[in-house]
């Protein structure tokens, strides 16, 4: 469902008699005044099967939220906006042809809404050669790390390496000094691990043991006895099926007397915190890009959020309660729509030809602050390695619910540039 | 430039591939549920049926599939009426796979094709009889061209070869094309096979569809399973019956062992042990792209070695059985008594695809054009999979899943025995002769359901 109804207006105005539906319709009207009424494309690359289909949910629901709200304003630069979403299997290859069809097919002004990083990484190249600005929602440090190009950028979620490396001083002050990493033997983990450690020596912590779980692993108790006496806290990012069972094999463990537990939400997005085996969670910490739960302090820009996804206080469908939304991530399908719109309006992108001066306004983008654009909080946008930095969240299970415990600052989050994409030519 | 970049890209993938995200789902749950107690129920219940069949008398079996004579109806131009407005269902959807949608999950062409067509309406088949007969888009336009005789005749002994040669193409398709479910690429292939069935109906007759024609293959063989059957030879008796009523067609038994191969396949391929074996981290599956020849060739052997493994046990049995019967015949007759294990695979392996297909289905029938429509009048509506996130659901799918598997090993078993009656002359020798094939059905039930409770990574 994330045809939006923006569809219907491109195939009457292609089809019949332009003029005479303009005046017909009351939602054409509105953006009429505009130099061209014909819509604003945005090629929406969607995760809808493969692996990455629970996400691909989310961010089609955020999605269509979004450009419901950008097209209820008045949407960008007085023409409505148009999403066309394709799926892209969560496969590399089908992601390069998408983004080609994007450009060569629909006509697209930009493509938008990656979220897995092999999906990201096969299909940039593509952008590039399309010369089609390219809005990932990714969290991958390949976008700030300069393995991509000048055509993609990531400007509505922070980068996996801002994240881990935000985590270390409150860990550090707060739950121990002495860590123990357990993380998948693969890439994923390997970031973790190594983006952790460095973060935890700097805040003069150390890391006593890494302890690398193979990826088809879903038996864990043989691998808790690595985990050395002395450790304050256990640093845990498993992912897959498996992870339920990791949870439940570490509190079978531990018993009530266990170290302090951080881990990434990444694991248990989209899984009820109340889960029968997950009792053990209870006075555990996690990272969460967005709180999933409403806060005490909500603020009235994450209240308007959910109501408009359809999102409940406890982060799930307000249709079912038990449909838990992916809420530490889509926000950034709804920020990068608003940073598309603000870098368009402020470009005053009229068609594909001004798709340079587009990807400029963006690069000069820095301070977002918190609002309803960026109910996620505020942000620091940098043009060189076109990441955004932004606040993270720390929260602890209590009654089965995440509570924000801590939010960590912008500076926490940043590192020395590794690329200026803007010494690159277009 | 475009090799170099996939080069590039292919690099970067292995350097970077940052996170991996993959979703906990209704996996994480089953492996939380003591699906092993699960197992050991289940594949105890098909090896008591097997003893059982040892003391039961030979009357308690053939009694099972009797089968009391119906008269034939007809249904006059009906099913040329109902075959033409399936032939418009068709052209619409090839429309909306072209021109609708770009997304899947809200087109209509590849919702109505897999999750209506080929997950539902192929499973009802056992159920409702063959109601392809009455749907699919040929017959009524060949109806009205009136042509008198087939240009060509089909060979004699072609029997089902080339819908079984079909099947092993569309099942290469379904589990190892790279986007199946692409709109407008499902519906220039669905119009191109229409355009072939028709022309081959219109050279050969209605022979071909009774032979080629995969749509009419395919629920004719689980047809053949329902209790009621209205055309000639018309009948009510237990599920089965026209299976041991009378011997197959040349090649029949091979279709229903590809099918079992087919269904096999496709619940392996996303295991953590299949993943294992070529070569991809089961955390961070590549992609269908990246394993396209090697998911086909695993769906070759998978379909290669069951029919030997089952031609194996065949001859095993015949021999244990000391009594000479074709061995073709053997083969092709008991083969058909492995449908209720392909029909039970396919209603399990899609149950979870079917509850969620289905929610965007009906959201999609609401608003086919994609264009805010809600011809339903049911908005909002949103599409859950609430029921994956709650280990009480879970549970309960995972068991209906494992009960279809039990039932249909059972069936399958009891089946087998009866059409071993009829080829080995008593109830003794058949039992002796069908011996190892029970042996193997045990171990199939093993299969089944180990493949139910795996943890999955494609």
């Amino acid at each position: 469902m994330t045809q939006t109804p923006k569809t219907s207006r491109r195939r009457l105005l292609k089809s019949a008699g332009a003029g005479a539906l303009l005046a017909a319709s009351p939602l054409i009207g509105r953006f009429a005044s505009a130099q061209s009424s014909a819509p604003i494309k945005i090629g929406f690359q969607q995760h809808s099967t493969g692996i990455g289909a629970a996400y691909g949910r989310w961010y089609g629901r955020t999605t269509d939220a979004a450009v419901k709200m950008i097209n209820d304003a008045g949407g960008i630069n007085g023409r409505p906006v148009e999403i066309i979403a394709e799926d892209d299997g969560t496969d590399p290859k089908r992601g390069a042809e998408v983004v080609e069809k994007f450009s060569n097919q629909h006509g697209c002004d930009v493509a938008f809404g990656t979220l897995f990083s092999h999906v990201v990484i096969g299909s940039a190249p593509a952008a590039g050669e399309q010369k089609i600005p390219y809005f990932v929602v990714s969290e991958g440090h390949h976008v700030a790390s300069g393995a991509l190009n000048r055509y993609t950028l990531q400007p509505g979620i922070t980068d996996v390496k801002s994240q881990v490396q935000a985590m270390a001083p409150y860990v550090s002050e707060n739950l121990g000094k002495k860590v123990t990493m357990i993380f998948p033997d693969f890439a994923f983990g390997h970031d973790h691990r190594d983006f952790f450690t460095a973060a935890i020596e700097a805040q003069g912590g150390e890391v006593l043991e890494h302890i690398a779980v193979p990826p088809a692993e879903t038996s864990f108790t043989k691998y808790f006895p690595k985990i050395p006496r002395e450790t304050e806290v256990l640093y845990h990012v498993m992912v897959g099926p498996a992870v339920l069972t990791f949870v439940k094999e570490l509190g079978e463990f531990f018993g009530p007397s266990s170290p302090a537990i951080f881990g990434f939400i990444d694991s248990l997005e989209a899984v009820d915190l109340a889960s029968p085996g997950l009792e053990f969670l209870e006075g555990t910490y996690f990272w969460e890009g967005n709180p999933r739960y409403a806060q005490a302090d909500q603020t009235e820009y994450d209240q308007a959020f959910r109501a408009a996804v359809g999102v409940d206080d406890n982060g799930a469908s307000v249709s079912d309660p038990s449909d838990v939304s992916t809420y530490a991530h889509m926000f950034g399908c709804w920020e990068t729509l608003n940073i598309i719109k603000a870098g368009m309006e402020a470009s005053d992108y009229q068609s594909a030809a001004d798709r340079q001066k587009l990807i400029e306004a963006v690069e000069a983008m820095t301070e977002m602050p918190e609002s309803m654009q960026h109910p996620q909080g505020p942000k620091l946008f940098n043009g060189k390695t076109h990441q955004v930095f932004g606040v993270q969240y720390i929260s602890r299970v209590e009654n089965g619910r995440l509570v924000k415990v801590h939010t960590t600052s912008i500076e926490d989050t940043l590192y020395p540039d590794e690329v200026d994409y803007t010494t690159q030519s277009f | 430039m475009r090799l170099r970049n996939i080069i590039i890209a292919v690099k970067l993938a292995l350097l970077w591939c940052s996170p991996a995200l993959a979703h906990v789902s209704e996996q994480g749950f089953v492996l939380l549920l003591p699906t092993g107690a699960y197992i050991s129920a289940g594949v105890a219940v098909v090896a008591l049926t097997v003893i059982a069949l040892f003391a039961i008398p030979e009357r308690a079996v053939t009694r099972m599939f009797s089968v009391r004579a119906l008269p034939s109806r007809g249904f006059g131009t009906l099913p040329v009426v109902t075959s033409l407005l399936s032939f418009c269902v068709m052209c619409f959807g090839i429309y909306i796979g072209i021109y609708g949608s770009r997304n899947p999950l809200s087109n209509l062409m590849p919702l109505g094709f897999w999750t209506v067509g080929w997950i539902a309406l192929v499973s009802l088949a056992a159920f409702l009889g063959n109601i392809w007969t009455w749907i699919n888009p040929w017959v009524g336009l060949y109806h009205l061209l009136r042509i008198k005789e087939p240009l060509v005749r089909l060979p004699e002994g072609t029997g089902v070869w080339p819908a079984t040669l079909m099947l092993v193409a569309f099942a290469a398709f379904l589990l190892a094309d790279p986007a199946p479910d692409d709109p407008a690429r499902l519906a220039q292939l669905v119009a191109a096979y229409w355009g072939f069935t028709f022309l081959g109906l219109i050279l050969f007759g209605p022979n071909w569809c009774r032979r080629a024609e995969l749509g009419q293959v395919l629920f004719a063989a689980f047809a053949s399973l329902a209790v009621i059957r209205l055309q000639p030879p018309a009948g009510i008796g237990g599920p089965g019956w026209q299976i041991a009523q009378a011997p197959p067609v040349r090649a029949a038994g091979l279709f229903a062992l590809t099918l079992l191969g087919v269904g096999s396949f496709d619940g392996l391929n996303e295991t953590f042990w299949w993943l294992g074996q070529i070569g991809v981290n089961p955390l961070e599956f590549p992609g269908r792209s990246a394993i396209v020849g090697v998911t086909v060739m695993g769906l070759f052997g998978a379909i290669l070695g069951l029919i030997v493994a089952f031609a194996v046990v065949v001859w095993l049995g015949m021999r244990l059985a000391r009594k000479q019967v074709p061995f073709g015949l053997a083969f092709g007759w008991l083969a058909l008594c492995v449908l209720p294990i392909a029909l039970v695979y396919h209603m399990a392996h899609y149950l979870t695809a079917f509850i969620v297909g289905i929610q965007y289905t009906i959201a999609a029938v609401s608003d086919p054009f994609a264009t805010g429509a809600d011809l339903l009048g049911i908005q909002p509506f949103r599409v859950t999979t609430g029921f994956f996130n709650r280990i009480d659901t879970v549970r309960l799918i995972w068991v209906t899943q494992a009960g279809l598997v039990v039932l249909g090993h059972v069936w399958s078993v009891l089946l087998a025995h009866r059409v071993a009656i009829t080829l080995f002359g008593d109830h003794r020798r058949a039992a002796i002769a069908t011996l190892p094939l029970s042996i193997f059905m045990i171990g199939y039930t093993f299969l089944g359901l180990w493949l139910l409770a795996a943890p999955k990574g494609a």
